[in-house]
């Protein structure tokens, strides 16, 4: 969500520092795991949003990027990673919902405070941008 | 190829093990957050409570104690008076005797 290993970390430790000061409001493991989506996902929007917006690469500048991938990646999954990345906040953060912790669009909904159609919406557009800009990395690998 | 897509999206973002740093990490914040215990609540009332009780108990004893010790003098004065009693009378039987022996 935040691009950033360093302050994904810093943010991840945050969370379970106030989870832990929080256990005893905790009522079941189901609880627990939508108290931690929740969190992350409203301090991690929060931060970017105080950040200036990461500027769009070029592919090029992007294979060349080293640190913070740690194992060899399919080219165009990488791709797909930055381009998610490029997002903006609440479509990242509905996008990641979706695709990495697999919850269904209400559940989405209820963990971000939107509606059911804004989640949706978020997911429509977000897959079309994504889908137009990795046609374009593939189009661009294939030999002509 | 949309499901291709979609499928392709959630190979790219799954989640990263962060490892055991990390981990370690959270323990040490966690331990150094948390406040050293408070005392049990109530416990200087306890200390106070408990006090008390052994204070009463000692009390208790010493009075018994004394009792005690107040009653064995008393058996003792008792029985030192029958014994002179007792004497008292094997005198004055040895008397009365000797006053009759000589009519």
């Amino acid at each position: 969500m935040l691009n950033d290993r360093h302050l994904a970390q810093d943010l991840a430790q945050e969370v379970f520092l106030q989870m832990h000061r929080k256990l005893a409001d905790v009522q079941s493991d189901q609880h627990l795991a939508f108290w931690l989506r929740k969190v992350t996902m409203h301090r991690a929007i929060d931060q970017l949003r105080r950040e200036p917006r990461v500027e769009k690469v070029s592919m090029d500048e992007a294979l060349s990027l080293a640190g913070e991938v740690l194992e060899p990646d399919p080219m165009i999954e990488r791709r797909l990673r930055e381009l998610v990345a490029q997002l903006a906040p609440a479509a990242r953060a509905v996008v990641l919902l979706r695709y990495q912790e697999d919850l269904d669009p209400v559940e989405i909904a209820h963990t971000l405070k939107m509606s059911l159609n804004t989640v949706k919406s978020h997911l429509k557009r977000s897959l079309a941008i994504l889908r137009e800009q990795v046609g374009e990395c593939v189009a661009v690998q294939m030999p002509t | 190829m949309k499901d291709d897509f979609e499928d392709q999206l959630r190979s790219a973002l799954r989640p990263v093990d962060p490892g055991n740093a990390f981990c370690a990490q959270v323990m040490t914040r966690l331990t150094a957050s948390t406040p050293s215990p408070s005392p049990l609540p109530g416990r200087p009332a306890y200390r106070w409570l408990s006090a008390g009780l052994v204070a009463s108990v000692a009390v208790g004893i010493c009075v018994t104690w004394q009792y005690q010790l107040k009653r064995a003098e008393g058996l003792e004065a008792r029985r030192q008076l029958i014994e002179a009693l007792r004497l008292t009378d094997q005198k004055l039987g040895s008397a009365y005797r000797i006053a009759n022996s000589g009519t």
